[in-house]
């Protein structure tokens, strides 16, 4: 991990001492539930603070450290690098089987067994080792129960793993407000101890199976590798596993293996999504702009997230943004900011644009097209970027049209051929299903990375109503038509998802989480639209508007839009 | 009394109030009196008169006695009174001698089963007082309606940024009546029973929270649709165990942000409504959250709960800052401009009498007091302050005769 993601590492190793003071938390909680005794209270309390102080609890810690350590390792990576695209059922296939899902396989396998056997030794099970001494004969016995419990675990831990990252997708959530680290921890933990017991009855039920079916196996090759007889009746049989009460232990291992993974997501969940405060202007540290840069990495969700916040709440740091700079009188605060924001918008809105062209470059030579032209008009008072831009001459209008037209040599011509071979290919039946590419996805991928587009579009739009009353130099308002028709642009894409009709019905989203965040996306960009148009009520004739812009802010104005 | 001494004196006998030009009551006779000779900035309000359609839609014992009575058997009715009511219900009427007739050790067994029941929640409500009342009983308890029970009115919210107003009346209808078209659209779902607070979202022309027995409703009216009735599928039900009835919903000045309280819940909700996703605010004692009102600039919110303990919570960082009210609770209170806060007991007889709703105006030149005792024959129930009213100010009264009343304050540019 680079220097960039310092912040993501350090905040992983916050997580990390959150992860293992809870757990230690619950280990001992779990110690002195175990020994309860109320016939007894003082017997029961010393031997609870003599094994809470024991080496075998400190042995376990140092345990618990390892395993949140690498799973703070696998959440990393997972966070980390921009979510690979997947658009055809086969990819989608072939990712399962990928190097590092498999090495992830392994790693939550190991971590299920030895989070089971960390909790079965605390509770001072006898299911520990898997030898005992014979009872009618000489030699060692196979403990099978203590067999089934550790394959129990790596069960666990792979059942977790399959539907957690395989077949669930991971994406930061960032709550829409953030409380005090503690506070939520609190409001938490009754969610997870419920989900954890909940969700541990089906992964037993499927071992039990899964044991009934296949167990002799195992456990003939570890009788075998250890010479060791089997004296008990064996468990794959339903009911030997009945009578010995083992499947109860399973479960309530099960669950606290569940409920110690929760404790990690949530406590990684809640110390990953904090919000960070970017300077304004800054020599040594990670400015504003900066972050914004990253985009959808995970500095760049930080970032947008604060812009939002100094929009709204926060009007000292405005301040900061509608400074110029010291020698020269340049907006360069308000500029860099208004150029990433723009940036992250308009990235979005080409990739929704090619969705709703269905993926024809066509779609994105006219948005190029139609962006330099709908600047083009007021040349001489809309500027956008740092200096004043000359380049929008008509001349340079032509020159970059000519470009566009030039690029008919042969390998292009060749490529282009194989290319529609290609997508003729892809759509026969059987080809189709497996290779074609889903659009659904592609939306579907797309929208969950709007977080960020939502934050920068009211960012950018409560700043800009701010300025009317906190912009002493009228920094912002140079740049209101651009963010204007930026925002607009985006909301006309985004109802042209939606409109009955003209889009193709395999559009149509059946996932509810992608629904809502299509509704939310949506809200936003209206709000944030709202938020410029009923501020500058008074004076938006005063704009400088693009004369299509100008007639889809009419319902804004009008408090007609819906 | 001395808080008034500088307060005309009420109008004659059959004379009513109609506007305030300059500083100075025009008052009119109440049957044939019209606002339009004083002044014609609400000439364009809606009109608004519920009285007489109320009839029709009330719900009273006589309307349920039309229906026939159908005898079910037995497990048919249990079942539908567990899906319908819940588990207890089902309880006690398979242990009711008087409909269980067919079954003696069914009964037998719900006796028991409720007696044990009833010990349980006989200890919760040891532990948990506040959740003794039921449904409307609280909403009644804590509402800045007066009756509000009975009122004809039960709330109205003003548009932030129109002439549009929402109006929840007695039979849990609420009425868009907006200047420009002169139909009214009706919300109308099956959820939506108790109404005790309506609140527009800021920045949005279509969204409307309503705060209802089950839970936060909020509606997407289009204001282009011809429809009077929207279909239910335009309103989604936001609920959670335990927040019901919903005491008041407030929207962040902001528009992102909406909170719901409830009278039976210790916890206050902040939703992102279109994830229909809630953290819930709590903090140890104080009972049900009440009420909740943003400050101006969304940094500060006041919430008041059913105890003397009040909190504002920094919006920055959701951290809040405990308060004690003397000797009661917090009735009413509102922000002014500036992060000013006004909060209101009913002991506290400091502007003369029980105060049951205070409205700030947005410019902060008016504050209007609904008391809670008052010796005139019409009481107004509920009132709220036009946000985008730019002559001055408008006041809307709902009177608990079913009027609705705007109150211009005008200043004309020579004064």
């Amino acid at each position: 991990m680079g220097p960039k993601s310092e912040i993501f590492s350090q905040r992983l190793v916050v997580a990390v001492l959150w992860n293992i003071g809870l757990q230690t938390l619950l280990g001992v909680v779990l110690v002195f539930v175990i020994q309860i005794n109320f016939l007894h209270p003082l017997e029961w309390i010393s031997s609870t603070l003599n094994d809470i102080f024991g080496w075998k609890m400190g042995l376990n810690i140092v345990l618990l450290g390892f395993v949140s350590f690498f799973q703070a390792y696998i959440y990393g990576s997972y966070y980390m690098m921009p979510l690979p695209k997947y658009f055809t059922r086969f990819s989608m296939f072939l990712n399962m089987f990928s190097v590092q899902n498999s090495i992830f396989g392994i790693l939550y396998a190991l971590s299920g067994y030895f989070t089971m056997g960390l909790y079965s030794s605390l509770a001072n099970s006898e299911y520990n080792n898997l030898k005992k001494n014979c009872q009618y004969s000489d030699g060692q016995c196979l403990m099978e129960q203590s067999l089934f419990l550790q394959f129990g675990g790596m069960w666990m831990g792979l059942y977790y793993f399959l539907n957690v990252h395989i077949f669930g997708t991971s994406i930061l959530l960032f709550p829409h407000i953030y409380q005090d680290k503690f506070q939520q921890i609190k409001l938490a933990i009754n969610n997870i101890l419920s989900s954890g017991f909940k969700s541990s009855v089906m992964p037993v039920v499927y071992y039990c199976v899964f044991y009934y079916l296949w167990g002799s196996k195992p456990r003939s090759i570890v009788s075998n590798v250890f010479s060791l007889y089997l004296e008990d009746p064996p468990l794959d049989q339903i009911m030997n596993l009945i009578n010995s009460g083992i499947w109860i232990g399973l479960w309530l291992y099960t669950s606290l293996f569940f409920v110690s993974v929760y404790t990690m997501r949530t406590v990684f969940n809640i110390v990953l999504t904090e919000p960070m405060k970017f300077p304004i202007v800054s020599d040594t540290s990670l400015t504003l702009h900066k972050a914004l840069a990253q985009r959808s990495q995970f500095i760049g969700y930080l970032g947008a997230q604060d812009l939002r916040i100094i929009s709204m709440i926060d009007p000292g740091r405005r301040q900061g943004i509608f400074k110029l700079s010291q020698p020269g009188g340049h907006p360069r605060n308000w500029n860099s900011i208004l150029a990433e924001g723009l940036g992250i918008i308009n990235d979005f809105n080409t990739e929704l644009d090619n969705i709703n062209g269905d993926g024809k470059p066509v779609a994105i030579e006219n948005s190029i097209h139609r962006n330099i032209v709908n600047v083009s008009p007021n040349a001489g008072l809309s500027y956008s970027g740092k200096l004043r831009n000359m380049a929008q001459s008509p001349k340079i209008l032509e020159l970059k049209e000519h470009k566009y037209n030039k690029d008919d040599t042969l390998a292009n011509a060749a490529k282009e051929e194989f290319n529609i071979f290609l997508q003729k290919l892809c759509q026969k039946p059987g080809i189709s299903y497996l290779f074609g590419e889903l659009t659904d996805t592609k939306l579907k991928f797309l929208l969950s990375q709007a977080q960020p587009v939502m934050w920068t579009c009211e960012g950018l739009a409560f700043i800009a109503a701010a300025s009317l009353t906190e912009d002493k130099y009228g920094v912002v308002q140079t740049d209101l038509p651009t963010l204007l028709s930026t925002l607009i642009n985006l909301k006309q894409n985004l109802d042209k998802l939606s409109k009955p009709g003209l889009i193709p019905r395999k559009h149509v989203l059946n996932d509810s989480f992608a629904i809502k965040m299509k509704s939310s996306l949506t809200s936003s960009v209206k709000r944030s639209i709202y938020k410029i148009v009923t501020t500058f009520s008074k004076y938006i004739h005063e704009i400088p508007l693009d004369a299509d812009v100008k007639i889809a802010i009419q319902p804004f104005l009008l408090c007609k839009e819906a | 009394m001395t808080a008034f001494y500088d307060f005309p004196n009420l109008p004659g006998p059959g004379e009513i109030a109609f506007c305030k030009l300059n500083e100075v009551y025009c008052c009119d006779n109440r049957n044939y009196g019209n606002i339009s000779t004083f002044t014609n900035a609400t000439k364009n309000h809606p009109v608004i008169n519920v009285t007489r359609d109320i009839h029709h839609h009330r719900q009273t014992d006589e309307n349920i006695s039309m229906y026939i009575d159908v005898e079910d058997n037995l497990l048919k009715k249990i079942t539908s009174v567990w899906y319908k009511q819940g588990f207890l219900e089902a309880l006690s009427i398979a242990a009711d001698p008087t409909i269980n007739r067919e079954s003696k050790s069914l009964a037998l067994a719900a006796t028991y089963a409720l007696k044990v029941a009833n010990v349980f929640s006989a200890f919760r409500y040891f532990l948990q007082p506040h959740l003794k009342d039921i449904g409307p009983k609280i909403v009644a308890n804590y509402s800045n309606t007066r009756a509000w029970g009975h009122a004809p009115i039960k709330c109205l919210a003003w548009h932030p940024h129109t002439t549009k107003i929402a109006v929840a009346i007695l039979d849990d209808n609420v009425r868009i009546y907006c200047s420009e078209v002169s139909f009214v659209s009706t919300l109308k779902c099956k959820a939506q029973v108790n109404v005790s607070s309506l609140s527009w979202r800021p920045f949005s022309a279509s969204e409307l929270a309503v705060g209802c027995e089950q839970g936060v409703i909020v509606w997407s009216v289009d204001p282009n649709s011809m429809f009077t009735k929207p279909s239910s599928s335009n309103a989604v039900l936001l609920k959670r165990s335990g927040h019901s009835p919903v005491t008041d919903v407030s929207w962040s000045p902001n528009g992102d942000l909406l909170i719901s309280c409830s009278g039976a819940d210790t916890s206050m909700l902040v939703w992102d409504v279109s994830m229909e996703t809630a953290v819930p605010l709590r903090r140890v004692a104080g009972g049900g959250i009440v009420f909740a009102r943003w400050s101006f600039d969304a940094s500060k919110v006041f919430a008041a709960t059913s105890s003397i303990i009040f909190r504002i919570w920094q919006t920055k960082s959701w951290s809040p800052e405990r308060w004690c009210a003397r000797g009661c609770r917090v009735v009413a209170a509102c922000w002014g401009p500036g992060d000013q806060l006004l909060v209101a007991l009913p002991s506290g007889a400091v502007v003369g009498g029980p105060v049951l709703a205070l409205c700030w105006e947005r410019g902060g030149r008016h504050l209007a007091v609904l008391f809670e005792e008052s010796h005139l024959v019409a009481l107004p129930s509920t009132m709220a302050f036009q946000q985008n009213f730019s002559e001055g100010s408008c006041l809307t009264v709902a009177w608990s005769s079913g009027r609705v009343q705007h109150f211009p304050i005008l200043y004309t540019d020579s004064y």
